[in-house]
C-alpha cells in the first residue's frame, strides 16, 4: 500500500507534468507508437448492409478503432470474443500511457479521503472515457459502462465521492467479466454502496428503532430479482434484518467496511420462503445473496437486461430464455451469458436496432476518427449537457437503455460532432488528413469512404445525396471536416 | 346499474371549461424521491404524529418551548406548514394555494420507479408503450404551435412520454446549433432526418429517432423567432436550478408562443438518513422558487395552474437513522388563479395504530387522479375519462366553480 508521502509525490508530479504544456503531446505520440493510431491504409466495409464485424465492434466494443474490422476478420469473430473475455491475455500498453497520469485510481480510499473530492471524481470521469476510448479490452469496458448502471452509485451522495473510485475498481472493474455473485458479493460490501443506499446505517430492530431497508429493497427490485420479481415488503424487511450491522469507518483508515456484531439482528431469519438460520452473524449477507441468486427471478432478470443492452430495447423473447437457462446452468459466469448473445443469431440479426447511448455516442466518434483524446473537461461537459455523464445518475436504477430515454440529446450530439470534426475541441484533437488517406478518400468528394468507414456499409442514395449537396453549398478547404461532421450527425452513426 | 349512475352523476359535476375559453397553462412540479407530506403539511392536532416522530415532528403553532422559527404555521386548527414553507403563506391566504393531503396512487410497490411511472403515465404500468397524462392531453388539445410543451432538465419526464412534440431544455439561451446559424447543414439534417420516402432508407417512416431530429431542427427555428436574450424578469428567483427551470417556463409562457405544458422536477426528497439534513434546504428551495414564479406571473398567474405532486410519502414513524422510509400518501399543491386556495383538501384517515396501512403508513384517501382529473375538465377543457382511463373521479372542488 502506497503511503501518504508517496502518493502526495506522486500527485505533484502528476500536476507538474499536467502543467507543462508539452505532456500531453508526448503521451499522444507515445501511445500512437504503442498501438493508439490510425494505420496507413483501411480497408472500409462496403455493401448496402452493414458488416458483421462491424457490428460486432458496434456492441460488444465502443465502436471499432481505424483497423479493427480488418483485425477481427482476420482473428474470426469467436476468437475475438474468447480473446476479450479474457481481458488480462490482452496487452493494453497504449491505454496504460494514456491514463498514467491520472494516479487517484490507483489508492486505496483512506487516502483519497486527503484529496480534494471534486477532483478524485472528476480524475474518476477522465479516467472512464480514456478506459472506454483507448483500451484494448473493449468488451471489458462495455460491461463496465453496463455494471456502473447496474450498481449505479450517484457520486454527489455523502462521501461517495470518496468511495466510488475504489467501487469502480475493486467491485466493478474486478469482477466485470466474472462470476455474477462474486460481483454482487463486493457490491454488498462496497463502502460506497453502504453509504449510498444507507447500508451503513441498517441496525438492528428495537422497540424504538427499524431497520433502514433502503439497500435491501434496491437489492431486490434492481440488482438482482426485478420489481415483478415475486418478493414481498415482508421479504424486504427480512433481507434488511440479513444486513444489518455493516458500517463504513470516517476516522482512521476512512472509508473501510467492518461488520458490527452489536447492530446485527441475529435472529432468524425468512427470505422467498428459504429460511436463513439464527446466528449467522456476518454471514447472512452471504446466505442471503445466495438465496437471490438461485432464485429463477434472478437470472431472467439479469438475461432480460443484458439482452435489452446488447441486443434490443424489447429483445427476443428466445433469446432471453437461452441465457437466463445459462445463467441457471452456469452458476451466474458472466463470459458464458456474453457468449450466448453475441454469437446467437439474433444478436446478428439486430444491427442498427440500438440507439447510442451518449457516452457511446461520444466514444465512438472519438474512436473512429483515431482522436489524440485527454477527456479532461469539454468531453465532461458534452456528456453533462447530454444527461450521461458517468456517476451523476441520481437514482439507483442508473442510466436507462433505450432509445425513447435519450432522445432529446440530438442537437448536442450534433453540437458534439460540429465541434470535434471541425477541430474545436481542446480536449480531443483529430488527423483528417492523416484519416483520410487512409481510407483512399478524395478529398472533395469523401462521402462514400467516409460513410462506409462510420457505418460499415454503403451509403444510402438520400444520405449521400444529403452530404453532397451539403458540400456543394460551400466548396473549399473544409470539405472534409464538413464531410465528417454531418456524418457524425447523420441519424445512421446514432445507431448501433 | 347503480354504479354507471353514480358515474354520470360525478362527470356532471365537472362543469367543463367552455370551448371558447382560454386554456391554462399547466406547470407540473413533481418532487422526486418521495416528499415526506408528514412534515411538509403538518397534522398537529393529532398527537400520535409527536409520539411516531420523536425527533422529527416539526413543533405545534402554539409550542412555545420551541424556537419561533421552528414551529408549524396554522393554516386551520387541524394543519400547519412546515415554517419553512412561510413564502407560500400569502398565496395560500389570498386563496390561491390549496393543499391536498393524505393523497396518493393505488401503488403498492413503495418502489420510486413504478410509482412515479405509475403516476405519471396515470394508470398505466405495463408495456413500452405507456405514454404520459400530460401527453394524452397535448394529444387531445389539438392544437399544434410550436412550443406546446416543455420539460426544463435534461430528460423526458414520463408525463410527457408520448407528447407531439416536445422541447427538453436546461435554458433557453443556449439552445443553438454549431458556432453560428447554417442554414445550410439545418438543410442538410432536414434532409437526413426526414428523407423523402425511399425503398432501402434506414429511417422508417414515423421512426422515433427521425421525429427527434426533425423536432430538434423544429425547436431550434422556434426559439430563434422568439429571439431568447434580454427578457427582463419581474421577481427575484434565487440562484438554484429548480429557480431557473421555473424562470425558464415564466419566460415561455410570458412570450406567449403557445406554452400548454411545462415540466419542472425538483429531487432529492428520498430521505432515508437524518432527514434534517436534506429535508429543510428541499423545503425552502420549493417553496422559493413557486414563491418567485408566482411574483414573476403577476396576473397572467390566473391562466396557469400549478400542481405539485411526488410518486409516494414516506412512513409515519421515523426509523433509527433519523429518516423516514417509503409510505404510501403525500401531500400535492396546487396553485393558481382558479384554485380555490386557503383549504386543506383532505378525508383525513387518521394516525393511530389501526388506521395507518402496514406497516406504518398514511391511508391514501383521496386518488391523485381525482385532482388532475378536475384540472383536466376544468381549467384544460379536456375530457378525463380518456386521460385516465379507467378511473372514475371524485369532485374534490379543488377549483373555485
Amino acid at each position: 500500500m502506497p503511503s501518504r508521502r508517496d502518493f502526495l509525490g506522486a500527485a505533484s508530479l502528476g500536476a507538474a507534468a499536467t502543467a507543462l504544456g508539452g505532456c500531453d503531446s508526448v503521451l499522444g505520440a507515445v501511445s500512437r507508437r504503442l498501438g493508439a493510431d490510425v494505420p496507413d491504409r483501411i480497408v472500409a466495409p462496403s455493401g448496402p448492409q452493414i458488416d458483421d464485424t462491424h457490428h460486432l465492434l458496434d456492441r460488444a466494443a465502443f465502436g471499432p478503432w481505424p483497423g479493427d474490422v480488418e483485425r477481427v476478420k482476420k482473428l474470426g469473430a469467436e476468437r475475438w470474443i474468447d480473446e476479450q473475455l479474457d481481458p488480462e491475455s490482452i496487452g493494453d500498453a497504449a491505454c496504460r500511457v494514456r491514463t498514467a497520469v491520472i494516479d487517484t485510481v490507483h489508492l486505496p480510499s483512506s487516502l483519497l479521503f486527503e484529496v480534494r473530492p471534486k477532483w478524485v471524481e472528476k480524475q474518476l470521469v477522465t479516467h472512464t472515457l480514456l478506459q472506454a476510448i483507448y483500451s484494448k479490452r473493449q468488451l471489458k469496458e462495455v460491461m463496465v459502462s453496463f455494471w456502473t448502471d447496474h450498481f449505479n452509485i450517484a457520486i454527489g451522495k455523502s462521501l461517495c465521492r470518496h468511495l466510488k473510485t475504489g467501487d469502480d475498481r475493486d467491485v466493478i472493474r474486478q469482477n466485470a467479466l466474472g462470476s455474477f455473485r462474486r460481483l454482487l458479493g463486493a457490491s454488498a460490501k462496497s463502502a460506497a454502496m453502504l453509504v449510498y443506499l444507507d447500508g451503513r446505517d441498517n441496525k438492528k430492530s428495537e422497540p424504538e428503532d427499524r431497520p433502514n431497508e433502503n439497500y435491501a429493497r434496491e437489492l431486490l427490485e434492481l440488482h438482482t430479482l426485478g420489481v415483478r420479481g415475486g418478493y414481498t415488503q415482508n421479504d424486504v424487511m427480512e433481507a434488511a434484518r440479513c444486513l444489518t450491522g455493516w458500517v463504513v469507518r470516517e476516522k482512521w483508515a476512512p472509508g473501510t467496511v467492518e461488520f458490527d456484531a452489536k447492530r446485527h439482528d441475529d435472529g432468524k431469519k425468512i427470505v422467498l420462503g428459504k429460511t436463513i438460520a439464527a446466528g449467522g452473524g456476518a454471514k447472512d449477507v452471504d446466505s442471503l445473496l445466495d438465496v437471490l441468486v438461485a432464485h429463477p427471478a434472478c437470472g431472467r432478470f439479469l438475461a432480460q437486461k443484458l439482452c435489452r443492452f446488447f441486443v434490443a430495447d424489447d429483445p427476443p423473447r428466445a433469446l432471453v430464455e437461452r441465457v437466463a437457462a445459462a445463467f441457471e446452468s452456469s452458476g451466474g459466469d458472466i463470459p458464458t451469458l456474453l457468449r450466448t448473445i453475441l454469437t446467437s443469431v439474433e444478436f446478428r440479426g439486430s444491427k442498427g436496432q440500438k440507439l447510442k447511448r451518449p457516452f457511446r455516442y461520444v466514444v465512438s466518434s472519438l474512436r473512429a476518427l483515431g482522436a489524440d483524446a485527454h477527456a479532461r473537461g469539454e468531453l465532461q461537459r458534452y456528456l453533462e449537457r447530454m444527461g450521461h455523464k458517468p456517476f451523476q445518475y441520481p437514482t439507483p436504477d442508473g442510466y436507462p437503455n433505450v432509445a425513447g430515454e435519450w432522445l432529446a440529446t440530438m442537437l448536442w450530439r450534433w453540437n458534439f460532432a460540429l465541434a470535434l470534426a471541425e477541430g474545436r475541441l481542446g480536449d480531443a484533437k483529430i488527423d483528417v488528413d492523416e484519416l483520410l488517406d487512409a481510407l483512399g478518400a478524395d478529398k472533395k468528394n469523401p462521402v462514400t469512404p467516409v460513410m462506409r468507414h462510420l457505418l460499415g456499409r454503403d451509403p444510402t442514395p438520400a444520405e449521400r445525396e444529403a452530404l453532397e449537396a451539403y458540400l456543394a453549398s460551400e466548396p473549399g478547404q473544409r470539405q472534409p471536416r464538413r464531410a465528417l461532421a454531418l456524418a457524425l450527425a447523420s441519424p445512421a452513426f446514432q445507431r448501433h | 346499474m347503480g354504479k354507471r349512475r353514480e358515474k354520470e352523476t360525478t362527470r356532471r359535476q365537472f362543469l367543463r371549461l367552455g370551448d371558447g375559453k382560454k386554456k391554462d397553462v399547466v406547470v407540473v412540479v413533481f418532487l422526486r424521491g418521495a416528499a415526506d407530506g408528514l412534515n411538509l403539511v403538518v397534522p398537529h392536532a393529532e398527537p400520535r404524529y409527536y409520539e411516531l416522530r420523536p425527533t422529527l415532528a416539526v413543533p405545534r403553532p402554539d409550542d412555545t418551548s420551541a424556537d419561533d422559527s421552528e414551529r408549524g404555521i396554522a393554516l386551520d386548527d387541524r394543519f400547519s406548514f412546515h415554517p419553512l414553507l412561510s413564502p407560500l403563506l400569502p398565496s395560500f391566504r389570498a386563496g390561491e394555494l390549496a393543499v391536498v393531503h393524505a393523497v396518493g396512487s393505488d401503488d403498492q410497490t413503495r418502489s420510486h420507479f413504478e410509482a412515479q411511472d405509475r403516476m405519471e403515465h396515470a394508470g398505466r404500468t405495463e408495456g413500452s408503450e405507456s405514454s404520459g397524462w400530460l401527453a394524452r392531453y397535448l394529444r387531445q388539445s389539438g392544437r399544434k404551435s410550436g412550443l406546446s410543451s416543455a420539460a426544463i432538465g435534461t430528460q423526458l419526464p414520463e408525463s410527457l412520454r408520448g407528447a407531439p412534440a416536445v422541447s427538453v431544455l436546461q435554458t433557453l439561451d443556449d439552445y443553438r446549433l454549431g458556432k453560428e446559424r447554417d442554414p445550410e447543414l439545418e438543410r442538410a439534417l432536414r434532409a437526413l432526418y426526414a428523407p423523402a420516402p425511399a425503398p432501402g432508407d434506414a429511417l422508417a417512416p414515423g421512426d422515433a429517432l427521425a421525429s427527434a431530429g426533425v423536432d430538434a431542427l423544429g425547436t431550434l427555428a422556434r426559439l430563434e423567432a422568439l429571439g431568447v436574450a434580454g427578457e427582463g424578469h419581474r421577481a427575484a428567483y434565487r440562484d438554484d436550478n429548480f429557480a431557473r427551470g421555473l424562470r425558464e417556463v415564466a419566460r415561455l409562457i410570458h412570450a406567449d408562443v403557445g406554452l400548454e405544458a411545462a415540466s419542472v422536477d425538483l429531487g432529492d426528497w428520498d430521505t432515508h438518513f437524518v432527514q434534517a439534513n436534506l429535508f429543510p434546504s428541499n423545503v425552502s428551495t420549493l417553496a422559493h422558487g413557486l414563491a418567485a414564479f408566482r411574483e414573476d406571473l403577476g396576473d397572467t398567474m390566473q391562466r396557469v395552474t400549478v400542481v405539485v405532486m411526488t410518486e409516494f410519502g414516506r412512513r409515519a414513524y421515523e426509523n433509527s437513522s433519523l429518516g423516514t422510509d417509503h409510505g404510501r400518501a403525500g401531500v400535492m399543491f396546487l396553485m393558481g388563479g382558479a384554485v380555490h386556495g386557503g383549504r386543506v383538501i383532505t378525508d383525513w384517515p387518521g394516525l393511530a395504530e389501526d388506521q395507518l396501512e402496514q406497516p406504518g403508513d398514511l391511508a391514501v384517501t383521496i386518488d391523485y387522479r381525482d385532482v388532475l382529473a378536475e384540472l383536466v375538465e376544468r381549467r384544460l377543457g379536456a375530457d378525463s375519462s380518456t386521460i385516465f382511463p379507467g378511473h372514475e373521479a371524485t369532485d374534490r372542488g379543488v377549483f373555485r366553480k
